[in-house]
């Protein structure tokens, strides 16, 4: 199962808050200000700063 | 069994993968009380977008109506299967985990009509920026729910919290958070405190956010 649409509507970057959008075909979040990229382990977005890379 | 991954290596989460396959045991029981009360006193309405932070083993997941969307979230990957177990098992489909610190959500400005946290904020390292986050999650009317023991207003009482916070630390607790300067440090005002669970020495405390 995807991530569940609804809450990819309220999701955000946790470090500056900006919504997040779905790139490598679904299998992580991005953040357009800070360029993090939160990854998606089994369906489900890990949104912790710490676990981010920082792709521009 | 959860076993501690290397997701769990902070404090916290260390602790509480130590802790899940104990929790409900020693915590269940006794503080299911205040859980009925905090749910109770949220009177929500079909529709709404609730938050839990600090969702556990998922204890309190069977206690939301179904016709509200509830998303929990938890630093600790151990209590997070835990709840993922227990939702499934429970067919809870209203109600989703995230992994997230509740110290930095990763959610909009205003993006719940209820943000709740049910016995975390006193096992968080900094329980006024969770406060703070959940705040700034909960929508303009929304219901702020704060389920948690707070230094007691007895000078006698608090003394001894106080002095007891050194060994309340090491079951990942802390005594010495005083309810009143929480909500001046983050600006959220008390609609309605009252004490639950026996002993009653936990509270329950709404706020407008």
């Amino acid at each position: 199962m995807p991530v569940d649409p609804e809450l990819l509507e309220i999701l955000a970057c946790p470090n500056c808050k900006t919504p997040v959008t779905l790139v490598k075909d679904g299998a992580a979040l991005k953040c357009a200000t800070c360029h993090r990229v939160y990854p998606i382990k089994d369906d489900i977005p890990v949104m912790l700063i710490d676990e981010a890379t920082i792709e521009p | 069994m959860a076993t501690a991954s290397n997701h769990d290596v902070t404090p916290v989460g260390l602790l509480y993968a130590r802790f899940t396959p104990v929790y409900d045991l020693v915590f269940g029981p006794v503080l299911q009380p205040g859980r009925r009360a905090a749910v109770g006193a949220m009177a929500l309405r079909g529709g709404e977008r609730v938050l839990e932070v600090g969702v556990g083993t998922g204890i309190n997941a069977a206690l939301y109506p179904p016709s509200c969307r509830v998303v929990g979230i938890d630093l600790s990957e151990g209590m997070l299967a835990a709840a993922e177990a227990r939702i499934a098992r429970e067919r809870l489909t209203h109600v989703r985990v995230q992994r997230m610190d509740g110290a930095a959500l990763a959610f909009a400005d205003g993006s719940f009509d209820v943000v709740y946290a049910p016995y975390t904020i006193s096992a968080a390292p900094d329980p006024i920026r969770i406060v703070a986050e959940m705040r700034r999650v909960c929508r303009a009317g929304g219901r702020i729910v704060l389920l948690n023991h707070f230094l007691s207003s007895s000078r006698v009482l608090a003394g001894i919290e106080h002095r007891l916070t050194w060994l309340t630390r090491r079951i990942g607790f802390r005594a010495d958070l005083g309810l009143q300067s929480l909500l001046d440090q983050t600006g959220l005002r008390a609609v309605s405190v009252r004490r639950v669970n026996v002993p009653p020495i936990w509270s329950l405390v709404l706020c407008a956010p």
